[in-house]
């Protein structure tokens, strides 16, 4: 809490002094500005510390855009706001998958122009085409969360190669999850060959009856800080999200990870353009500007979270954030019917019920 | 008399507000929202239906009350057994002492109970304190794994509310009148006896306020089943959860909060009629 009050603070700080020299360089620049085209106020509004301050300077400076960084904690609260300006206040937003699709859906976010977006072809393949901008016409992969398995070679017998390696005998009150139902469900139904967004109930109730069968291996179900049973020795397999994976592994690097081979659950965070968005063309120098390998690698190493932009993985000071090229298939965690949902609900209690 | 009547009544009014606000009106918006409808995704549908009631009689949440009233009564009557003793002679040290254990036991409640329990943690963990020290002693030869099981959460629920009971039958022991056991003795009555039909029976309100204030908690304090549990043993209280955050389906999460409020109302209610104590120490 007191790390996350200190954090907001540098960031105001760094805004205090981002609009300071924005400031200076808008007085010396105003003929550069006008011989590169565009100018004004970029609105970007996305999560507190989503880019390392280095970048964000080195757009203004770059461009002499002045850039107005405006955050929101949660998707929903995006949307509701979105909603209300009717597409307008903001240029850019940078949010999550599932939400939009429903910005999408409701005619919030323009199509991309992209010819004004030149570093486009960075993008690693794995992350487009998904479901909320199957043809990628709005949207701008800014990183992803993956869950995987990280291991302790030390503690187990056999090298873990996928999911289904977690329902092995030897791993008995040896495993640690974290606590997403839908994670969880989604990882079993992957074990079976079953899609993560399983809607037939049938099929969700055998995912339920082959989840309980791991009941036996699972040593504790923890959402928050679940690395720690893999430091502290009360597990020796574990199923960790994006940051606690990069975390154990900067404080323990003996740790295998594993890149399952049933294939991997995955979130992207992606930047999309608003439909009325005051200067969209600040926007797109934006996305272009952030699609720059050096830029993007910086800002991947900065967020801990996977490099969306094949062309910065060379160049990321932690080599752990880009996906090994033989990972080529992925899937996201959509909103199911409420039947389906309520089915992942039940399996979700009896697995836990069961692991007692 | 009729004006002064009204006086007060405007006197208190803040107070049934505030009540009429902040508990009624929760209370009614969750008994409102137990018979909505599920929403797709995230929210509450107004359309009335009794399916999350029914859905509750489903074996697996069921297992959950039941699994939520062992663990309250076990750890109810493992803290009755460890705190009455402890209460009633701690009433009977001299003031000063009085003060001092008063004190060790208040200690405690200055620092969250989230932190106190992540110190079990450090103490219970296979690399931990304890282990560490059965190992030296030379008492086991392999760690133990102490940590995510049923014993681990007892032990927890056991440390945060046993301080609950001791105060209450402090209290009440405190001020109970001790030549009244002299006279039993006197009387010819056992010391056991004397115990049973002087002491026991003073002590009851402390004893029963006791009870409640470590049974109706014990029904609801998950997160000593999340951390120390490993989440493995599922209470009502972390299903509602679950329910209301990641399930997000608010309506049987409402549902679940109605028949455990139910549920411990009517158990406070067996309680007194059981034992036919009409004033509880502190409490009422």
């Amino acid at each position: 809490m007191k790390g996350k009050k200190r954090i907001g603070m540098l960031l105001l700080a760094g805004l205090v002094s981002a609009g300071l020299l924005s400031g200076c360089g808008g007085q010396t620049d105003s003929g550069k500005s006008e011989s590169g085209g565009s100018s004004g106020e970029l609105v970007l509004y996305t999560w507190e510390g989503m880019f390392p301050q280095e970048v964000l300077d080195g757009f203004e400076e770059e461009t002499g855009i002045e850039l107005i960084y405006s955050n929101f904690d949660t998707d929903e609260t995006m949307l509701e706001k979105l909603a209300q300006a009717e597409g307008k206040d903001y240029d850019l937003v940078i949010a999550d998958d599932y939400i939009i699709e429903s910005v999408v859906e409701e005619g919030l976010a323009q199509k991309l122009d992209k010819s004004k977006i030149e570093n486009f072809d960075n993008i690693n393949p794995l992350y487009q085409g998904q479901f909320y901008d199957e043809e990628d016409a709005y949207t701008v992969p800014y990183g992803a969360g993956i869950p995987l398995i990280v291991y302790d070679p030390e503690a187990v017998d056999f090298e873990i190669k996928g999911y289904k390696d977690l329902w092995d005998e030897s791993l008995k009150d040896s495993i640690a999850l974290t606590a997403n139902y839908r994670v969880i469900n989604g990882i079993t139904l992957l074990s079976m060959e079953k899609s993560m967004n399983e809607e037939d109930v049938a099929v969700i109730e055998e995912a339920g009856e082959k989840l309980k069968a791991l009941a036996p291996n699972v040593r504790m179900i923890q959402d928050d800080n679940t690395q720690n049973a893999l430091l502290n020795g009360e597990a020796s397999v574990a199923f960790l999200y994006t940051s606690q994976v990069t975390q154990v592994l900067s404080e323990n690097p003996d740790l295998k990870i594993v890149y399952p081979e049933e294939g991997l659950g995955f979130g992207i965070m992606a930047g999309f353009i608003p439909s009325q968005a005051p200067n969209s063309d600040a926007a797109h120098e934006f996305l272009d500007y952030i699609l720059q390998p050096e830029t993007g690698a910086k800002c991947f190493d900065f967020t801990g979270y996977y490099s969306t932009n094949q062309a910065a993985d060379e160049l990321l000071e932690n080599p752990d954030l880009a996906v090994p090229e033989s990972v080529t298939e992925g899937e996201i965690i959509q909103n199911v019917s409420v039947e389906a949902d309520a089915a992942y609900n039940k399996n979700w209690t009896e697995f836990k019920a069961a692991c007692d | 008399m009729k004006k002064k009547k009204n006086l007060w009544s405007f006197a208190v009014l803040p107070l049934y507000l505030f009540t009429l606000v902040f508990v009624v009106g929760p209370l009614v918006y969750m008994a409102a929202i137990s018979f909505a409808t599920n929403k797709e995704g995230y929210g509450v549908l107004w359309r009335f239906t009794t399916e999350n009631y029914r859905k509750i009689l489903d074996p697996v949440y069921l297992e959950t009350f039941q699994q939520s009233l062992k663990l309250a009564f076990s750890s109810t009557l493992s803290i009755m057994l460890l705190g009455y003793p402890f209460g009633y002679f701690m009433a009977k040290l001299s003031d000063r002492r009085k003060k001092r254990m008063m004190l060790l036991l208040v200690i405690p409640f200055w620092v969250n109970s989230l932190i106190r329990l992540y110190g079990w943690i450090i103490i219970l963990q296979t690399k931990g304190a304890l282990n560490g020290f059965l190992l030296k002693l030379g008492l086991i030869e392999k760690p133990l794994k102490m940590l995510y099981s049923y014993p681990a959460v007892l032990l927890g629920m056991i440390y945060t509310l046993l301080p609950f009971m001791i105060l209450s039958v402090y209290s009440s022991a405190e001020k109970m009148d001790w030549s009244l056991v002299e006279a039993a003795m006197d009387l010819g009555a056992t010391p056991a006896q004397a115990f049973f039909s002087v002491t026991l029976k003073m002590t009851l309100p402390g004893l029963l306020s006791g009870m409640i204030l470590t049974f109706i908690p014990s029904m609801g304090l998950f997160f000593i089943a999340d951390i120390l549990g490993g989440n493995k043993i599922v209470l009502v209280g972390s299903l509602i959860q679950d329910q209301m955050s990641r399930g997000s389906n608010w309506p049987f999460a409402a549902a679940l909060a109605v028949i455990l409020t139910f549920l411990t109302t009517l158990i406070i209610y067996l309680y007194r009629k059981i034992t036919h104590v009409s004033e509880l120490e502190g409490l009422y």
